[in-house]
């Protein structure tokens, strides 16, 4: 071996981090070369300096009774001090109430988006012409066109085997575009997404008992199909009701009570029958006429 | 020719490193603590504070700061320590997290003060008195002599510098600590070396005669 070689690979060697080969290659040559022997025992003699090296530090006994304190509770689950999510968490962590606050703003906000997501997906809502132009529109001039029912039904068959029998559809111009609901809350001059969603639900509550009132009943009729109309009441209570509460936490009063007054009609269409009977729809559309609704409903 | 890798040989060489119990591996104090037990923790801290506080204090030069970061240390270590790998050192670990600690630290300092600092008191300072061999030094003054090389180095060469030679931490604790390449520490530990030679040498004399 050369001395180049030996003295490159010296520190290494002087460290334990050669392999038993190499060291007994450079061992030797340290044992041929006085000029490499010499440089090893300068090394030797900088680590024995270096040992003799004391900071004089002491370990004070407040140190671990500092520790202690910070370390009190049981080792938690590891939270990195650095990483994102520790500084995602500190976000959070103090005052008690800002974390309170940020859940309750991070739960509405997700709320709305679902909501909002779920009122995107929902099918055309009927009567929806009317809504347009409501104080134009007039009961009478807007029934309920009767819609043949589909004979591959047994049901159907049933009702449709007694001549005096007619199936209405309470929705039958349900096909109307309804893109236009879009309009009319704009037409609110509506800026609040809360509004925004009030206004809707409004509007297809509006709808829904429009339908109801408008319904013509003929006695010679054994059933009514109110089956959409009871699927849509189920969907627009539940609505109803979280608006109501959202109002009221918001002091809303006047949409509070409006909702309110909505909620036994609402109820009460969700608990038809799927076929029901003359007389049940008689019931439910002489209270939406009685108690004005929707009048109320339209002044909104 | 490979050093016999015994379980926490270097720190526990240091002194007052066995201050815990011998009795209990560091494998074993490790999973207590992760299973709440304090009393455990406390003899991990008595056992490898020593270490870590000199550790820190060669890289940041401050007795009352080194004791804050060595708390520090701690504490990040107990909250930390359910992630520990099972085949990591602990002794490894622990440097490994005194060192981020230090680093931080060190980097809250403006770069400016520190190399003002270097340059006005301690590397002139000793380089403008007049040589006196090494055998003469009093332990104090080979102190002093040490560490104002130590603090005339850069960051990272005084930190593989520490660890190799106050510690020695073999290449593979010292890259696992650091993050460091084998081929960046050992460049790194050569021009420590090198500088500290050369800060040294004028109160050494020919072959550190000691």
């Amino acid at each position: 071996m050369k001395c180049e070689s030996c003295q490159e690979a010296l520190e290494e060697y002087l460290d334990g981090e050669l392999g038993d080969r190499e060291a007994r290659e450079i061992a030797a040559h340290l044992a041929a070369c006085s000029s490499c022997a010499a440089e090893t025992a300068t090394f030797a003699a900088e680590q024995e300096l270096f040992s003799r090296y004391d900071r004089d530090l002491a370990i004070p006994s407040s140190l671990w009774e500092q520790v202690a304190e910070r370390t009190a509770t049981p080792a938690m689950p590891p939270v990195s001090e650095n990483g994102f999510g520790a500084r995602l968490v500190a976000l959070f962590r103090v005052p008690s109430f800002a974390f309170s606050f940020a859940a309750v703003a991070l739960l509405v906000v997700f709320a709305l988006v679902i909501y909002a997501t779920y009122l995107k997906t929902q099918k055309p809502k009927p009567f929806v012409a009317q809504t347009v132009t409501p104080r134009e529109s007039s009961p009478k001039e807007q029934p309920p066109a009767p819609v043949p029912s589909s004979s591959a039904e047994p049901q159907k068959h049933i009702a449709l085997g007694n001549q005096n029998s007619v199936r209405r559809k309470l929705h039958a111009v349900k096909a109307i575009n309804i893109e236009q609901s879009d309009v009319l809350s704009s037409d609110f001059g509506v800026q609040d997404i809360e509004d925004q969603e009030t206004a809707k639900h409004i509007e297809q509550t509006q709808n829904l008992l429009q339908s109801i009132r408008n319904v013509k009943l003929n006695d010679n009729d054994v059933e009514i199909d109110v089956s959409y109309d009871k699927a849509l009441s189920r969907r627009l209570l539940n609505e109803n009701i979280v608006l109501r509460r959202d109002a009221e936490m918001k002091a809303k009063y006047p949409t509070k009570m409006l909702l309110s007054d909505l909620e036994p009609l609402l109820i009460d269409i969700a608990n038809l029958p799927d076929q029901a009977k003359p007389e049940e729809v008689r019931v439910i559309k002489d209270r939406v006429q009685k108690t004005e609704i929707v009048a109320a409903l339209i002044g909104y | 020719m490979k050093r016999l890798a015994l379980d926490e040989l270097n720190l526990e060489a240091q002194p007052g490193a066995f201050a815990g119990i011998l009795m209990n591996s560091s494998r074993d104090l490790v999973t207590r603590v992760c299973q709440g037990d304090q009393e455990a923790f406390r003899l991990i801290f008595d056992r490898y504070s020593r270490p870590v506080i000199g550790f820190i204090y060669d890289m940041v030069s401050d007795r009352e700061l080194a004791e804050e970061l060595t708390q520090e240390t701690f504490v990040r270590a107990f909250r930390a320590i359910h992630r520990m790998k099972p085949e990591t050192k602990l002794s490894t670990w622990l440097f490994g997290i005194a060192r981020n600690v230090a680093r931080e630290s060190l980097r809250a300092r403006t770069r400016a003060n520190m190399q003002v600092t270097l340059e006005h008191e301690s590397v002139m300072d000793v380089s403008d008195q007049k040589p006196v061999p090494v055998d003469r030094l009093l332990s104090k003054e080979l102190n002093e002599l040490i560490r104002r090389a130590l603090e005339a180095l850069d960051d990272d060469k005084r930190l593989v510098f520490t660890l190799k030679v106050f510690h020695q931490c073999s290449y593979e604790e010292i890259a696992e600590i650091t993050g460091f390449s084998l081929a960046k520490l050992k460049t790194d530990l050569h021009r420590a070396r090198a500088e500290m030679r050369r800060r040294i040498q004028p109160y050494a004399g020919v072959g550190y005669e000691v």
